[in-house]
């Protein structure tokens, strides 16, 4: 803790650059592939972010074990809702990679090429 | 260029809402009431040691349910958008473009070349983007053949194309599968089942067993994967465990509500009413979904 | 027991139970598979089905817990009212998509199984009370959306999905972020408790978070312009997948909106901004578009835009009561008509509004697209219209003048586009139509009408004027439609039959002047509608529409409130336009017709609004007693009805309707449903009356309609087509009508229902002459006709009678409504406007002679020698309404005696001609110097002119080139500007839309990053520049 910054600040940070940097990948790269990348980068920067709120000062995670007794679980337990949370967050953001995978297959398919500058038929 | 510009602009932009919410963050000090609440309650309440098992499995389970479901339809959606009924079609679109095949991009070989087991849910994204990245880029693979998952990969498919000759994994894949093979299988059994006790649960015992399956299938690319045997599991799993919530909805307080079975003795194995039942239905869910999951990414 | 079966959390235990075993009943065969998917389907209809009407009886909000302990602990639900109507909607509507999308979903166990998760879904995100599982049903949601949009293989739809994955995975990332970071601020998820916690929700954090979810639920609605991803998928996706999106998904997003709004309070006015700008922008460019798909995209997304600038400015205003009307109703609306528009789509596989396949053989088809469209324009009697009008009114009230004309104007474009397609669905193909769709791939676009239309009931209901009078037009129109099937002059009895059962007790409740009106109109539409029965064709649709516009009439008079007022007028135009369209080359002309006629509905429901906010009530009779504030709402009112009546400058939608109507509906157009904008001219003016600004304004419009006058009178001087020349005469004719009106004095009125009167019976006998005419000789062309007088006698005598009545000669009616005029005008000082009467009554007796002497004089063309006296059928009214002339030019008693009684007694304050009966003023005035003058005048000026004519080089004194001399002098002098401004306008308008749709390049990509900068800008908008810096 020399550093003077919290832990679960610098995981939010992190969180937050991994985040940005997936943004950026998502709306420069032209490849349908590394644009879903980019997408997950980013959502894992985010969970990063969630998991990070529920952190309370110098606490543990919340199973009762011998490190942590029924009695100060209370004040000692961080706080298990993020975590519970971006268990769900996880598996949706897999659910959604996985759909977008599966696109980019039959994109792929239609017209041999990644490119999404190739998928515009429709507009306007 | 121009493009740069602006998404330039709007990373920065974001860079500084970011900052701005860093600046105001300050960690907490101590659980709020709610927080507590579930801290003091669940170990009692509900008999499970792993509050988030419990948070997860009975007082946000509408939320896990919604989840399993969410997990179901992606599979069939998977399986709707990968459907076979025009492979032929694709299958000699693939062969006609092997030629202009450098175009495609190659940057899946270095995702699949990322640890094959992590003990998380991201293990098993990461796996089928790599499924995904190597039969996306089936044409740039000739050219950049560097990892073994993606050869295994191509030797599936090229079979299929009759064009290349089958090339068996190597000596190193093979035994390696064999040996971790039955670990992962076991140690993903035992996160499935001690949900309630330790850290683990439905999910990532699911994940880890499918992940287990992903080496398989890319170690032994011959070998096939009974789906229609899995997707039934996949339904029993999830009727069974909609009706476990109702039982908790007829005979303990409501929708979900685990407590219709004894609570057992505090950190045993049996313990904590329904919650391990529903846990083990999850890992037998989860694991089947993304073994589909996966399955049909590789056709 | 009952209440255990139908609970609401059977919802899901169904759709996710059922969901889970689909794939299990597929092993066992097919018919097990498509029974397990219809008992789940069906049954969460029916769960939400009585579960809402449990709560309509005034059952308890239904609390749905799950889990252990109470509701911030574990997951609750809620069904209420709200929750009930709006998942009981979408599932209604769910259960006939799955019957429309029947043929992709059969038999396809994936597709099925998302189809089922789907509804609960919504229903999930419309009932829970947990912002993360909130976002869990978001997302189950939008999977099962993009698994379904698989179902469509070719490239482009594939595409399309993939922008739209894009874009929405990018929303709910937000959302996911904003609803953990709010649990960081609050230490809660439940939406009640963050509700309560509202003031908590501050700091970088908490606003940033907020906005994040906020953002979400907007990007997740589409909103201009980051929403190409959504077009995109609206254009390519299954018709039933799209409608899917359009009315489920959004709804469910909209309902989160809804619920989660008192969060929002700070950012009410960013909601309005975003959904008011999607409405305008969508419907703009909407006009540039012909793709159908894309075009009910379009539709959609306004629709949305609507509903959330309609919810939050009405929260703003504190106007909570009339959301469930407003807000209700326009979902309803969108609900209904907009999936069954998107199935009439599919299920007549058109992509293209310019498509060759062409409705016109199929008036079922046409009639249910009518229908539809009806409703999405917001027109009676949908749940839109209801809607609409309340929206306006509280919005008025409140003072928001600017978001009514974003309204007004959205909704005007939205109908332009919607009815361009509805035109040219009507066109006759030149392909027969193939073999029609089955019916049952129809059954749930009936189903869905039928909801509609039960809907509208309901909301009139609401409205609080849902009686049977005021639908007893539509209702007779229903019964005749029914037996459509009668040969053609069998249904023209009935209908004469029906309009004058109904018509005349509709006309008993009127009173004063409206009853007047009742009586006249309805008695010479039965006249001339007689003479429909020259035609024995079946005309189908024809005679129910003919009663149901006719029917409307006195409905509109016995009003005694302006929605009832605002409801038949709409009624009338819708009706008026549906049998235009029925003319053979009316096409263009339909649209013409109703976008102006729409014009001055919404001048009118503003000007309506503008009183209601003035008075506080909807009471026709505030009219009479509307204080001097009114004279916003009375300008606004008088444009309405001067655009309605033809006025100079809003003229250009007249000669086209009325030359391009069947021949006998347009002596309909031109006699009666004209007098309907006089009508409400003559009501609107109790306002003048009453506000400061009456005098300047009442000159004004009497300028307005002495300039109509004469330029009716110089186009019609211009015209080589006798029946235009005849419709240009009609804009004339009522150009006087409104000037006398605008004398606003006692004479003024009186003369003005003279020449109402008098210009029924002439417009009646010359178009339903013109129309035997046409049927005799095949021809509009005076080149190709002449020397009728000879063939058709009776004719020749009935019209000269007409003509002599219209030209204000002695001793006709006509006479004495001409001199009244000229006398009052130069009564009150208007010495200008008589003046420019002198030279109008000049300008009508030269066309009036061209006509007689073009048609009736001169050489009979040749091969038509054989042309013969008129049908009897047509000859008949013609010479009642010569009777009524004669009757009421010897006694006009019959007519002043009510006429005075029923003005004198509103009059009776400010009346300048107060005291003084109607015969002292006929023994006041001489009637005789009056006219001959004019006449004198007429009679110089025709000589100056026909001087002028011969001092040129080689002009003979043929009669006709006469005239073709003049139409070239006044082509050249008047050039059609009105034309031109309106085509302006039109270009203009277009140019804009095909400049703003540049934003859709159709990169995914771009689509992405529109969303994030959609997302900064509700930021920037929410927490100004200081948000972007850390100390901020």
């Amino acid at each position: 803790m020399t550093t003077g910054l919290p832990i679960s600040t610098i995981l939010l940070i992190t969180g937050f650059l991994l985040a940005l940097i997936g943004i950026w990948g998502m709306l420069t790269h032209r490849n349908i592939l590394r644009i879903i990348i980019g997408f997950a980068v980013m959502d894992t920067g985010l969970h990063l972010v969630m998991v990070a709120t529920g952190y309370i000062t110098l606490g543990t995670a919340p199973i009762i074990d011998k490190a942590l007794s029924k009695a100060e679980a209370a004040s000692r337990a961080i706080d298990p809702i993020p975590s519970a949370l971006v268990v769900t967050a996880i598996v949706i953001g897999l659910s959604v990679t996985a759909v977008m995978l599966a696109y980019a297959i039959r994109l792929y398919a239609a017209k041999k090429t990644l490119s999404i500058d190739a998928f515009t038929e429709s507009k306007w | 260029m121009m493009r740069h510009v602006l998404v330039a602009i709007v990373v920065v932009l974001f860079g500084l809402i970011f900052a701005r919410m860093v600046g105001g963050y300050v960690e907490l000090e101590a659980l709020r009431p709610l927080a507590e609440q579930y801290v003091t309650r669940a170990p009692v309440e509900l008999g499970t040691p792993n509050i988030i098992t419990g948070i997860l499995i009975t007082y946000r389970g509408f939320d896990t349910l919604g989840e399993v479901a969410v997990l179901f339809m992606v599979a069939a959606s998977v399986g709707l958008l990968l459907k076979k009924d025009d492979a032929k079609a694709s299958s000699s679109k693939a062969s006609s473009s092997k030629a202009s095949g450098a175009t495609a991009n190659v940057s899946g070989p270095k995702t699949s070349a990322a640890k094959p087991v992590l003990a998380k849910t991201e293990a098993a994204r990461a796996a089928a983007a790599r499924t995904a990245a190597a039969k996306a880029n089936a044409s740039a693979r000739a050219a950049t053949a560097s990892a073994v998952a993606v050869k295994s990969a191509k030797v599936a498919e090229a079979a299929e194309d009759d064009e290349a000759p089958r090339r068996e994994p190597s000596e190193i894949v093979r035994t390696g599968t064999e040996v971790l093979l039955p670990l992962i299988f076991t140690f993903g059994a035992y996160v499935i089942v001690n949900g309630h006790l330790s850290a683990g649960g439905g999910f990532q015992g699911g994940a880890i067993v499918a992940s287990g399956v992903m080496l398989m299938l890319l170690a032994r690319p011959g070998s096939t994967l009974n789906v229609a045997l899995l997707s039934i599991i996949e339904s029993f799993a999830g009727v069974f465990y909609v009706g476990l919530g109702i039982l908790g909805l007829i005979l303990a307080g409501g929708f979900l509500d685990p407590r219709f079975l004894p609570k057992g003795e505090f950190g045993a194995f049996i313990s904590a009413g329904a919650i391990p039942l529903i846990s083990a239905l999850l890992g037998i869910k989860v694991g089947a979904e993304l073994s589909v999951i996966i399955d049909r990414f590789r056709s | 027991m009952v209440e255990l079966l139908f609970h609401p959390l059977n919802i899901f235990l169904l759709g996710l139970g059922g969901g889970f075993v689909i794939p299990l009943l597929y092993r066992l065969g097919k018919p097990w598979l498509h029974a397990g998917f219809f008992i789940a389907l069906i049954g969460i209809v029916a769960v939400s089905g009585v579960s809402f009407a449990g709560l309509l009886q005034g059952g308890p909000t239904i609390e749905v817990l799950t889990a252990v302990g109470p509701p911030p602990l574990s997951i609750n639900l809620r069904f209420g009212l709200w929750e009930g109507f709006f998942t009981f909607g979408v599932n209604l509507v769910a259960l006939l998509g799955a019957l429309h999308l029947w043929d992709r979903l059969k038999g396809n166990y994936g597709a099925l199984l998302l189809y089922l998760i789907l509804v609960m879904g919504i229903d999930g995100m419309v009932m829970t009370r947990d912002l993360f599982n909130l976002f869990v049903f978001l997302e189950i949601v939008s999977i099962a959306t993009y698994g379904l949009l698989g179902l469509e293989r070719n490239a482009a739809a594939m595409a399309a999905a993939f922008k739209y994955i894009m874009a929405t995975v990018i929303a709910s990332t937000l959302f996911l972020l904003g609803t953990v970071l709010l649990y960081y601020v609050t230490g809660t998820l439940n939406i009640d408790a963050l509700i309560a916690a509202r003031a908590e929700i501050a700091g970088p954090i908490g606003t940033t978070a907020l906005l994040m979810v906020l953002a979400c639920l907007i990007v997740e609605l589409k909103p201009f312009p980051a929403n190409g991803w959504g077009l995109d998928v609206y254009e390519t996706a299954p018709s039933g997948i799209a409608s899917m999106v359009s009315v489920g998904v959004s709804a469910g997003v909209f309902f989160a909106l809804m619920k989660l709004l008192p969060l929002f309070q700070d950012q009410l006015g960013i909601i309005a901004v975003a959904g008011g700008i999607s409405f305008l922008f969508s419907n703009l460019i909407g006009c540039k578009q012909t793709k159908v798909q894309r075009l009910l995209g379009y539709s959609s997304i306004s629709q949305m835009g609507l509903m959330m600038l309609a919810l939050t400015l009405l929260t703003e205003i504190g106007a909570t009561a009339s959301i469930p009307l407003v807000v209700g109703g326009l979902f309803v609306n969108h609900l209904l008509a907009k999936a069954g528009l998107f199935w009439l789509a599919g299920v007549l596989r058109q992509d293209d509004v310019d498509a060759r396949t062409s409705l016109s053989g199929r008036p079922l088809l046409l009639g249910l697209l009518a229908m539809f469209m009806v409703a999405i324009a917001g027109l009676p009697p949908f749940p839109g219209f209801w809607a609409k009008w309340e929206l306006v009114l509280q919005l008025t009230s409140a003072g928001k003048l600017p978001w009514i004309a974003v309204i007004l104007t959205g909704s005007l474009l939205e109908a332009a586009y919607m009815f361009n397609w509805f035109v040219r669905a009507m066109r006759p193909s030149d392909a027969r139509a193939e073999a029609g769709p089955d019916t049952v791939a129809l059954l749930p676009v009936y189903g869905i009408a039928l909801l509609l239309v039960g809907a509208g009931y309901l909301a009139a209901r609401l409205s609080g004027v849902a009686s049977l009078w005021i639908f007893a037009p539509l209702l007779t129109g229903v019964v005749l439609y029914a037996l459509d099937r009668l040969p053609g002059r069998v249904k023209n009895v009935l209908m004469l039959l029906a309009v004058a059962l109904v018509g005349s007790w509709l006309a008993e409740s009127a009173t004063g002047i409206a009853w007047l009106f009742a009586v006249l109109l309805l008695a010479g539409s039965l006249v001339i509608a007689a003479a429909s029965l020259y035609r024995d064709d079946p005309r189908p649709g024809y005679f129910p529409m003919l009663a149901i516009l006719l029917l409307s009439i006195p409905a509109l008079l016995r009003s005694s409130t302006s929605l009832e007022f605002f409801f038949s007028w709409e009624i009338v135009t819708l009706a008026s336009c549906f049998l235009i369209a029925k003319g053979r080359g009316a096409g263009p002309h339909v649209l013409t017709f109703l976008l102006f006629s729409l014009l001055s509905a919404f001048f009118l429901l503003a000007g309506f609004a503008g009183i209601a906010s003035v008075s506080g009530t909807t009471s026709l009779s505030a009219l009479l007693t509307a204080g001097p504030d009114a004279t916003t709402a009375l300008v606004l009112l008088g444009i309405g009805f001067l655009i309605k009546a033809g006025a100079i400058g809003v003229h250009v939608w007249l000669p086209g309707a009325y030359s391009e109507a069947d021949d006998d509906f347009t002596a309909m157009l031109s006699a009666v449903v004209s007098k309907v904008a006089i009508f409400g001219l003559l009501t609107g003016t109790y306002l003048a009356i009453r506000s400061d600004a009456a005098l300047e304004l009442a000159h004004g419009m009497a300028w307005v309609g002495m300039l109509t006058t004469i330029a009716g009178a110089l186009m019609a001087l211009r015209q080589t087509d006798f029946k235009r020349l005849l419709a240009y005469s009609s804009m004339s004719q009522l150009g006087y009508i409104v000037t006398a009106i605008a004398l606003m004095s006692h004479l003024g009125w009186v003369t003005a229902l003279y020449l109402v009167a008098n210009h029924m019976m002439v417009k009646g006998i010359l178009f339903l002459a013109i129309a035997g005419i046409i049927l005799r000789t095949g021809t509009r062309q005076f080149g190709e006709t002449g020397g009728l007088a000879r063939a058709m006698p009776v004719t020749f005598i009935l019209f000269l009678i007409a003509i002599v009545s219209m030209s204000g000669l002695p001793p006709l009616m006509g006479f004495g409504g001409k001199w009244l005029l000229l006398s009052a005008m130069t009564d009150k000082g208007w010495n200008f406007l008589a003046a420019a009467g002198l030279i109008a009554t000049f300008l009508g007796f030269l066309y009036m002679i061209r006509l007689v002497a073009g048609l009736f004089f001169g050489a009979r063309q040749p091969g038509q020698a054989d042309v013969r006296e008129l049908p009897v059928a047509l000859l008949v009214p013609q010479a009642l309404l010569v009777v009524g002339i004669l009757v009421l030019s010897l006694y006009p008693k019959l007519l002043m005696d009510p006429v005075s009684a029923a003005i004198d007694p509103q009059f009776a304050s400010t009346l300048v001609w107060e005291g003084m009966s109607l015969y002292t003023i006929y023994g006041y005035w001489n009637p005789t110097p009056v006219m001959i003058g004019a006449v004198v005048v007429a009679a110089i000026l025709g000589l100056v002119a026909w001087l002028l004519y011969r001092g040129g080089v080689g002009r003979s004194g043929n009669l006709a080139r006469f005239y073709a001399y003049y139409r070239r002098v006044i082509e050249l002098a008047m050039p059609p500007v009105a034309t031109q401004f309106w085509d302006g306008v039109t270009d203009f308008t277009l140019a804009t839309a095909a400049t703003f749709r540049q934003v859709y390049t159709g990169n995914g990509q771009t689509y992405a990053m529109y969303v994030l900068f959609y997302f900064l800008a509700i930021y920037l908008a929410s927490t100004g520049p200081a948000g972007f810096w850390i100390g901020g």
